[in-house]
């Protein structure tokens, strides 16, 4: 975790502390910062939805709040926080009232283990990509326990669509990730930059790689049931899809985690992809500083890339989104995996 | 530290399980369940196990309640609670369940247990090289025989879900 | 961080749930009706039972996800060591692929993917 300003800080704490307050304190700043992040990140995801969404149709967006709007979420999510939380009367309290946690702790915990640079790393996990798949997998069952338990037909189909959808391309992301870890030989998201010292994965792979990180977008935009894909929450026939039920704050957890759980997407694809805070061709290899830079650079031009597909894109029916799913991105995967896995076995990877 | 976070896991492993089977609404069940699961994930962090447990967290936890999610909802009034047991039942099976358990302890506590060396490693490179290792202790003939495995579950799953006409119901949302 | 990471986040996630949730309790209105109490049906009101059951298509779906998730799982430990072992590595996640690839392949032919 040590970036020299925040080992400068570990070693103050240490200094002046015992042992065991210290490392208290500096989990608690640890989660502090990292909540500060989550909440900021989703705030200004939203902000550029909406004003990404507004160039897109000619119109000027959201600019009255602050400058350029910036204060425009903020405002909103003080709204929001004032707003009367409501529920249904024959809701199932506890389970309603739980879904959120899902939702939010599984964004967290993504967020963890996203390398923003070489030193601002909260989690760096051995098993990285794979715990990011697992824990991606935990936050489905927010939605589907949060669609059931508001006794809404709305929110419960939403949810049943939203399920089926999130676990069918669930599968893509992990194989498509897998492709890449062929050519890493390690899920430790540290060594997967390290990797990629000499070259990009998707250079280092090219057609391979390239094919993974084409299904790996699409997919990924469909485990955030992001539109083309929001088959969930499809306005025009379900309401707001499986959160119609819930208002203010509770809503707001929903919300911030689908824009979380979009840069999450993004981030993985920019570090396992377009190695994460390396500079291109090591140009600003001097200054490590930067790195956090080019993460974000990276990681919004790929947010900015899923906001396109939402302007760009009618909706998909269900039916045509598992048959994409089944019938073209794991097939396509599947042979895509082995294809890699001969382009390593014979050297064929590209290095610079 | 780790002592004190292992029974905190381990009760609420007991706790959730215990839930789990006395819960009379079917989805609560399910959630119980779940907390039961992802605390043994836990508990496998614990012992530095993080590939089993991130495979807890994928296929149980991630798959497994989905599916149980899936074919809950699959039931006819959901909404409505179990029924509870006629007392004689009741008694029956708590007098089944302690025994079970007191056959569980003994066994457990007459056991003596020895403290396993260190083992190959849990790296997920070393469980790999495992996998594909053809010679003594190797796994390659059982990594091809859970293709098998799979295919199987796959077949069955496609037969039983297809072959009878379940789906005629006129309240079934499309 | 190692593994504590964990339960900080954990925690973290809990805090800020629970927290902002008694916030917006401390500071939000609250009014009661029964209007608010219903379920929210573009205006109409609620005819039938809400949790219907659902067709089977979830649930076969469900099935073939965790097939295929499992096999994620196997492939995981292989994609990592991979790279060291080379030519049986490559033939044996053919043979692998290749009978998962037949299932997937019975499940087309028979129907199962098709959403009805």
């Amino acid at each position: 975790m040590p970036l020299r300003i925040t080992e400068n800080i570990h070693n103050w704490l240490f200094s002046v502390m015992p042992e065991g307050v210290a490392s208290l304190v500096e989990m608690t700043l640890i989660a502090v910062v990292y909540l500060t992040i989550f909440a900021v990140a989703g705030l200004f995801l939203v902000l550029l939805e909406r004003r990404v969404a507004a160039w897109f149709q000619l119109r000027i967006g959201p600019n009255r709040v602050g400058p350029q709007g910036l204060l425009q979420t903020m405002a909103d999510a003080i709204k929001l926080l004032t707003k009367e939380l409501t529920g249904t009367e024959k809701a199932d309290k506890f389970l309603y009232n739980l879904a959120p946690y899902f939702v939010i702790i599984s964004a967290l915990m993504a967020l963890a283990v996203i390398p923003f640079s070489a030193e601002f790393h909260a989690f760096d996990i051995n098993i990285g990509i794979f715990f990011l798949i697992a824990i991606s997998s935990i936050g489905v069952i927010g939605i589907l326990l949060g669609g059931w338990s508001s006794n809404n037909k709305y929110a419960l189909i939403g949810a049943m669509r939203s399920g089926v959808q999130t676990i069918s391309y669930e599968l893509s992301v992990g194989l498509s990730l897998l492709t890449m870890v062929v050519i890493t030989g390690s899920l430790q998201l540290s060594e997967i930059i390290e990797v990629q010292k000499s070259g990009w994965l998707i250079l280092q792979g090219h057609i391979p790689a390239a094919i993974a990180f084409m299904v790996f977008m699409i997919s990924g935009t469909a485990e955030t049931n992001r539109a083309p894909f929001d088959m969930v929450e499809a306005e025009s026939e379900l309401g707001a899809g499986f959160h119609t039920e819930y208002s203010g704050m509770k809503f707001a957890y929903f919300f911030l985690a689908e824009f979380i759980n979009m840069f999450i997407i993004s981030a993985i694809a920019a570090t396992v992809f377009f190695g994460g805070w390396l500079s291109p061709f090591g140009i600003t290899e001097s200054i490590p500083e930067l790195g956090v830079f080019w993460f974000l650079l990276k990681t919004m031009a790929l947010v900015f890339l899923m906001m396109w597909f939402r302007w760009t894109f009618p909706r998909l029916r269900v039916d045509q989104l598992l048959t994409l799913e089944w019938k073209y991105l794991l097939p396509i995967n599947l042979v895509n995996l082995v294809l890699m896995a001969l382009l390593v076995w014979l050297n064929l990877t590209l290095r610079l | 530290m780790e002592r004190i976070l292992f029974y905190i896991l381990a009760l609420i492993m007991i706790g959730f399980a215990l839930a789990s089977v006395m819960s009379r609404r079917m989805l609560r069940s399910v959630i119980y369940l779940l907390f039961v699961l992802c605390a043994v994930a836990g508990v496998y962090f614990m012992m530095d196990y993080n590939f089993l447990a991130a495979i807890q967290l994928t296929i149980y936890a991630g798959g497994i309640i989905v599916l149980i999610i899936f074919s809950v909802l699959l039931v006819h009034h959901i909404e409505m609670r179990m029924e509870i047991a006629r007392p004689t039942r009741q008694l029956l099976t708590a007098l089944a369940c302690s025994l079970g358990l007191a056959a569980f302890l003994s066994v457990i506590y007459t056991y003596d247990f020895q403290v396993s060396g260190p083992g190959p490693g849990t790296e997920v490179s070393v469980i790999g090289a495992k996998l594909l290792d053809y010679g003594e202790g190797g796994f390659i003939l059982p990594f091809e025989v859970i293709s098998v495995l799979l295919l199987a579950a796959m077949v069955g799953a496609i037969v039983i879900a297809k072959g009878t006409k379940l789906s005629e119901n006129k309240n079934e949302v499309k | 961080m190692g593994s504590e990471a964990i339960i900080v986040f954990f925690l973290a996630g809990v805090v800020l749930v629970t927290g902002a949730n008694f916030l917006s309790n401390l500071i939000s209105p609250k009014s009661d009706s029964d209007a608010k109490r219903a379920p929210y049906e573009s205006g109409m009101t609620t005819i039938g039972p809400t949790w219907v059951q659902f067709k089977v298509g979830y649930y076969l779906f469900a099935i073939l996800f965790l097939v295929f998730d499992v096999e994620i799982a196997f492939l995981v430990p292989w994609a990592v060591a991979y790279k060291g072992i080379g030519a049986i590595a490559f033939v044996e996640v053919l043979i692998f692929l290749f009978i998962l690839g037949l299932g997937l392949l019975y499940a087309w032919k028979k129907g199962a993917l098709k959403w009805k």
